[in-house]
């Protein structure tokens, strides 16, 4: 199932995160700072594109 | 042939004609003589310079504070009454002039103040990340389009409901009521959004009516207003969970800014890369103090060495006789006897030499 972009940039943040915690690892570093520009990149890109769905509704509420 | 009638089919008959006649009238006029009888109907005159005319109110449809001098407007239908006197059934009442809506308004917040509606503890805030968002307002309307603009510039993939009411004039309450109850009922929406631009005092009015206030602060979704301009406060922003000042504020309060979040991404990937760099500066520094340590204590080994050497040295030199000789001491060779030939080596000679006499020392 396709991310929503607020469950993406939670993610984006974890990932961040892991760069200041006790896990870090040197080696892993370069591997994960690439897959986190990859996240941040194509948020940019969901940011960008999403459009709203805005539905108006049928019911006629002048009727009583 | 001419018509005949009795009474009662007379006075149906006009009743008939008032009501195809004028539907849904509006009149304005001041309020006089007003009283109410046994809690239940309400009854005044409504008049102007010209004339008068009885009007009628069940108790409960009067949802706004009125009193005698109060200019008013009035929705009903006008009606002949069985003893032949002419009425106008009020549907709809609203005060009318910035002096009466004021009065209107402080009656009424004092009433609903006091019943604790307006509690700051009975306020929610909007839920977070939202994805869903009911609107109440009138699709035509500027204050709607300024809503939509804002909402679609700062961010995407929102589903949002729009209930389509009228948002001037005396019909409003009842349709943004009954657009909040559908919203309640069959809706998934995360928070509901009332929408109204800016606009004269009578303009705006509408939103102190008693029964709409009370189902605004009744829903069961959480209601942010966004009605008229910055200065403008009705009772409906005082029942809402959240005022916003304007549409386009209500907007901004609704939804992240998409520019500033990807700011944010563009900050967090440095972060990580100043971050990377912090800890390779951290790991090697650590490495410069350990080569460091070592060193030192390679430095101090020497040395310990160097200052043992120095002094085994110093000892050496000090028996090297050599220096002796440069003391003044000489070295004597040959066998001591009166007479013998004898070798004395001094530090710079050898002198050949020959026993005279031999005296023991005591």
């Amino acid at each position: 199932m396709k991310k929503k972009i607020n469950e993406k940039i939670e993610e984006l943040n974890e990932r961040v995160e892991w760069f200041y915690g006790e896990d870090f690892k040197l080696e892993e570093a370069s591997e994960k700072y690439q897959a986190a520009t990859k996240l941040a990149k194509e948020i940019e890109a969901d940011l960008k594109d999403l459009k709203n769905e805005i539905k108006v509704i049928e019911e006629d509420f002048s009727k009583e | 042939m001419e018509t005949k009638f009795s009474v009662s089919d007379f006075i149906a008959y006009c009743n008939q004609t008032l009501e195809y006649a004028y539907t849904g009238c509006t009149i304005e006029g001041e309020v006089s003589e007003m009283k109410t009888s046994q809690g239940k109907w309400v009854f005044f005159s409504l008049k102007d310079e010209g004339g008068s005319i009885d009007c009628f109110i069940p108790i409960w449809q009067l949802r706004v504070p009125i009193e005698d001098g109060m200019k008013v407007l009035v929705r009903g239908t006008p009606k002949l009454t069985n003893w032949g006197k002419f009425s106008f059934t009020i549907q709809a009442i609203q005060p009318v002039g910035q002096g009466n809506i004021k009065k209107s308004y402080e009656l009424l917040k004092k009433k609903l103040t006091a019943e604790g509606l307006f509690a700051p503890e009975k306020k929610r805030p909007l839920p977070r990340d939202l994805t869903k968002i009911g609107v109440i307002s009138s699709t035509q309307a500027a204050g709607y389009a300024d809503f939509i603009k804002i909402v679609n510039e700062r961010w995407g993939g929102l589903e949002i409901s729009v209930c389509h009411t009228q948002v001037q004039g005396l019909v409003v309450p009842d349709q943004i009521i009954r657009a909040l109850n559908y919203l309640n009922e069959h809706s998934e929406v995360e928070v509901i959004a009332i929408i109204r631009g800016g606009g004269s005092a009578d303009d705006l009015a509408c939103f102190n009516d008693e029964k709409l206030v009370r189902a605004i602060a009744a829903s069961k979704i959480p209601v942010i207003t966004g009605i008229g301009h910055e200065v403008d406060e009705s009772l409906s922003d005082l029942a809402a969970d959240v005022v916003a000042s304007t549409p386009s504020n209500a907007a901004q309060m609704l939804t992240k800014d998409k520019k500033a979040e990807i700011k944010n991404l563009h900050d967090n990937i440095s972060r990580i890369y100043t971050q990377i760099s912090s800890r390779i500066d951290l790991l090697s520094n650590d490495a410069k103090l350990k080569t460091l340590s070592i060193s030192s204590r390679i430095l101090s080994v020497i040395e310990s060495y160097e200052g043992k050497i120095k002094s085994t040295v110093s000892i050496l030199k000090s028996l090297n006789p050599e220096n002796i000789l440069k003391n003044g001491y000489a070295i004597l060779r040959g066998e001591i006897e009166v007479g013998n030939e004898i070798e004395i080596t001094t530090h710079d000679k050898n002198i050949a030499a020959t026993i005279n006499g031999i005296k023991e020392r005591k």
